[in-house]
């Protein structure tokens, strides 16, 4: 059986496609305004690259905040879940999620069975979220790419101690004209970033093995930052951006 | 017959003194459609947003009432009444000091307060509020009360969805009686009426800070949870308890007032947890929605020992802080659908 999980998400929409247990490919689009037109856009061009027939398709499950806007989608489920099961399908010790994405960041706790037991998600504010580091990346006049590899040469990061991204960004922009380096600033917006996320778990209580998942996993230096902050070693997986989706296309693909 | 509106954080106004100087008890419940914009000049905004919206709506509309009354309730919002005083246009403006505590020092001052609002009232509209007027109040009163009740009931067995019942009780906090009675009669027949409990939706119960608009309501339902208990003022508390039948009818609104079920503003948190209990042992829920609007600080406080308290007897708790808005909150939503996800046990493949 062929199943689909598309996750839309406020910056990125993927899409997992799953055989039989199998990964089978994934892929990656910018939101955009559209949320609908880009779940179709996504799906559309998997199935094209892989040369899929929509009709094999047996079920789609769609997931993110954009979720109910896939209209073609069997049923939805909230990214909680589809985390969940996405982190339970890439490593099945995994026992607490740190989800970062676009709008909101997440901590999920599993039980040994990869059910969600408990989850704690950040408050309406981009502090903490990739729409931070995305308004630090445009104040640094920095590709938020290089973000992570920039932040790993800093030997002393610089103190960001205002959490509100409006703040934060001012308190930058004063760092760039004390001429603070860039690598120490960028470390600093990622120390930020960890305290932050730290509280939050904390409401929960964080079991190892951890995995992050979310666009922000790709950011090395936020992971660095979040693992000296936790003292504990926090594990990315490849799949980490479309984690999300391929937990939906797991579940499509139960009964 | 005119209106006479009420600023009450909870339950504490005897409506029935209202009723028997001749007019419609009227809650002030704001307009969640509506700017505060007129009340922020006078309220910054990190005030209880509710708050802020009955000062606008008093704002706009205090002419068309015959006076206004404050009950002493919710610690942040007790001095507002200064400001009313100030900028609000009313003929009439009471302040009710309904005492925090039911002791018996309490009752008495509590009878004060009656007398001193007795007066009053008789004075500005030249009235007289026999004890037989009030009697009839009360009589008006316990019947609404016990229609409601009926009507409460009935969440938990029938397809009632969240905004019906919220519907109701702002109706009846906010007409005249009569026209109450009357459409509570069709509405307990209608709902009777109703399919089963839908099995797709979950049984909660809602604690904290009051809700007001049906829009959040139909959040709620969006998410799969059906309100079937709860403990709001603008809900069970209104009427959990009816007012005591005694040959002194200010005895029996002393007694009634003091007795009904703890708000948050009201000790003792004990006696508040006393009514979940209860409510939750009458009614089997499959989770508690703790929620408290963005700056009311009474519900917030009490919302970690309430929590606590509950998770530790094994109820399934989630705690939110919202907005007063009535647009769709998509954070708020994947909260309580994970919520309810997390209840059915994930499917994880």
């Amino acid at each position: 059986m062929i199943t689909a999980g598309i996750d839309i998400g406020s910056i990125t929409a993927k899409v997992a496609i799953f055989e039989n247990g199998k990964l089978l490919a994934t892929k990656v689009i910018f939101t955009g305004y559209n949320a609908e037109a880009a779940g179709l856009k996504v799906y559309d061009e998997i199935l094209k690259e892989k040369d899929i027939n929509k009709s094999v398709i047996a079920k789609i499950v769609s997931t993110g905040y954009g979720r109910n806007s896939v209209k073609f989608a069997d049923k939805s489920y909230t990214e909680i879940m589809c985390h969940a099961t996405g982190a339970h399908f890439l490593n099945p010790r995994i026992r607490s999620i740190i989800d970062i994405g676009g709008q909101d960041s997440k901590a999920i706790l599993l039980d040994d069975k990869g059910k969600v037991k408990n989850f704690v998600m950040n408050d309406k504010c981009a502090a903490g979220t990739g729409r931070f580091l995305e308004v630090m990346a445009r104040a640094m006049e920095v590709n938020l790419d290089e973000f992570g590899a920039m932040s790993i040469k800093s030997k002393q990061p610089s103190k960001i101690s205002s959490l509100c991204t409006v703040f934060a960004e001012s308190e930058v922009i004063s760092l760039i004209a004390k001429g603070e380096q860039r690598q120490d600033i960028i470390a600093g917006i990622h120390e930020s970033i960890a305290s932050r996320i730290s509280s939050m778990i904390g409401r929960v209580g964080i079991k190892e093995p951890v995995m992050i998942t979310g666009g922000v996993a790709r950011n090395i230096g936020v992971v660095h930052a979040l693992e000296k902050k936790l003292g504990m070693k926090i594990e990315v997986s490849p799949y980490a951006q479309v984690n999300g989706a391929i937990g939906a296309a797991i579940i499509a693909a139960s009964p | 017959m005119n209106k006479l509106a009420y600023f009450d954080t909870s339950h504490e106004m005897p409506l029935e003194i209202i009723m028997a100087a001749g007019f419609i008890p009227y809650k002030i419940m704001g307009d969640v459609h509506k700017s505060t914009d007129p009340a922020d000049k006078y309220l910054s905004s990190f005030f209880c947003p509710a708050a802020r919206s009955w000062l606008t709506e008093a704002l706009a509309h205090s002419k068309e009432w015959a006076g206004i009354i404050f009950a002493q309730g919710c610690n942040n919002t007790n001095r507002h009444y200064d400001i009313w005083k100030l900028h609000v246009e009313t003929p009439f403006l009471h302040w009710f000091g309904a005492p925090l505590l039911d002791s018996a020092a309490a009752k008495k001052y509590y009878r004060v307060e009656l007398q001193r609002l007795i007066s009053h009232l008789e004075n500005q509209f030249d009235v007289k509020i026999t004890a037989e007027k009030i009697r009839e109040a009360i009589g008006k009163s316990n019947a609404i009360k016990k229609k409601l009740k009926s009507l409460s009931s009935l969440r938990s067995q029938k397809d009632i969805p969240n905004r019906d019942y919220l519907t109701a009780i702002i109706k009846c906090l906010t007409c005249p009686v009569e026209e109450v009675s009357t459409w509570l009669d069709s509405e307990i027949t209608l709902w009777n009426s109703r399919p089963a409990f839908p099995s797709d939706k979950k049984q909660f119960l809602l604690t904290g800070s009051d809700i007001t608009y049906v829009e959040w309501m139909d959040t709620l339902d969006d998410c799969g949870i059906r309100v079937v208990r709860d403990d709001l003022s603008v809900g069970e508390r209104f009427f959990a308890t009816l007012i005591p039948d005694r040959n002194d009818p200010l005895e029996a609104l002393i007694e009634y007032y003091t007795g009904i079920p703890k708000p948050a503003t009201r000790p003792t948190i004990q006696k508040r947890l006393d009514y979940l209990y209860q409510a939750l042992q009458e009614t089997k829920a499959d989770g508690v929605l703790s929620q408290n609007l963005k700056f009311c600080e009474p519900y917030a406080y009490d919302s970690v020992p309430v929590n606590n308290a509950l998770k530790a007897r094994g109820y399934r708790v989630l705690h939110l802080e919202r907005d007063f808005s009535p647009a769709a909150d998509q954070q708020f939503a994947n909260r309580l659908m994970a919520f309810v996800e997390m209840m059915d046990g994930g499917n994880n493949g």
